[in-house]
């Protein structure tokens, strides 16, 4: 059976469909669409990769010790 | 035994510490500036220990203070508008890094056997965290806040729209204008330092 949605149509959902935030109806179409396009599920998936290693690069900064004594010496005085 | 107030503290600084990572890395894309983010991060904790009567024990404290951050953030921001860098306005379509990526391999331009996704991920894991920052920073105010919101923080377009005070519709057309954006940026930056397969700066 042919999918619900074409190429173009799939990939402009890629935004929502990523961020969780497309309508059941819609999400369900753009699910039957990957199942069936080998190229289209492999490109949502390098997709969702980039998003997350972004994510996992910007994730590596740690709060100055610095800082932290700060905001303890400053809540100790309250 | 610990005092009412020396208790309160403790179970403040206990709830404060594991977040803190993640709300002054948040802080630094906002007010891009390390100086500032600390002032910023200091400032919320005040606020939010003040506050801490309000705080509903058993609710998500790290969402309670990010929106305390936020605010703070929000306020200052309305006495010091700082200038954006100029964008261009033209539309950048989604997954740029990809579309890029595929257009070498279709010149033929990379090494056999790679395709798109392995040059546009390739290429990303060559970038530096510093580079990213840099780039986030680079974009106008409203996508950079709406940017450092989604790759710092796990919240929804509901949960942004209620931090900024805009409305739903808003956030998702920033958040993907914002990435779009960014992967624009990230991919120059690359070609820039020749770190794109196949294309020398």
């Amino acid at each position: 059976m042919k999918p619900r949605l074409s190429c173009a149509e799939t990939f402009r959902h890629l935004d929502d469909y990523l961020d969780r935030e497309l309508a059941a109806a819609d999400t369900e179409a753009v699910e039957e669409h990957l199942q069936a396009c080998a190229d289209c599920s492999g490109e949502f998936a390098v997709e969702r990769e980039l998003l997350e290693r972004i994510r996992a690069k910007l994730a590596g900064v740690k709060v100055p010790d610095t800082l932290r004594a700060r905001i303890a010496a400053l809540l100790a005085r309250e | 035994m610990l005092s009412p107030v020396d208790d309160a503290r403790a179970t403040f600084e206990g709830l404060l510490a594991p977040v803190l990572d993640r709300a002054y890395a948040t802080a630094r894309r906002l007010t891009r500036n390390d100086a500032d983010a600390e002032d910023l991060v200091q400032e919320a904790a005040l606020l939010a220990y003040r506050g801490f009567k309000t705080f509903r024990h058993g609710s998500n404290f790290a969402a309670w203070f990010l929106r305390i951050l936020m605010n703070a953030f929000l306020s200052s921001r309305r006495k010091h508008r700082a200038e954006d860098a100029a964008v261009s306005l033209d539309d950048v379509p989604n997954a740029y890094m990809q579309r890029q990526a595929h257009e070498l391999v279709r010149g033929d331009a990379v090494p056999d056997g790679l395709g798109g996704g392995d040059v546009a991920l390739g290429t990303l894991d060559k970038l530096e965290r510093e580079q990213i920052e840099a780039a986030i920073d680079r974009l106008p105010e409203e996508f950079r806040v709406a940017s450092a919101l989604y790759f710092l923080q796990d919240l929804s377009y509901q949960d942004i729209a209620g931090m900024l005070g805009i409305p739903i519709g808003t956030v998702r057309s920033r958040l993907h204008r914002g990435r779009a954006l960014l992967q624009q940026a990230l991919w120059q930056v690359a070609l820039d330092n020749g770190l794109v397969p196949g294309k020398q700066p």
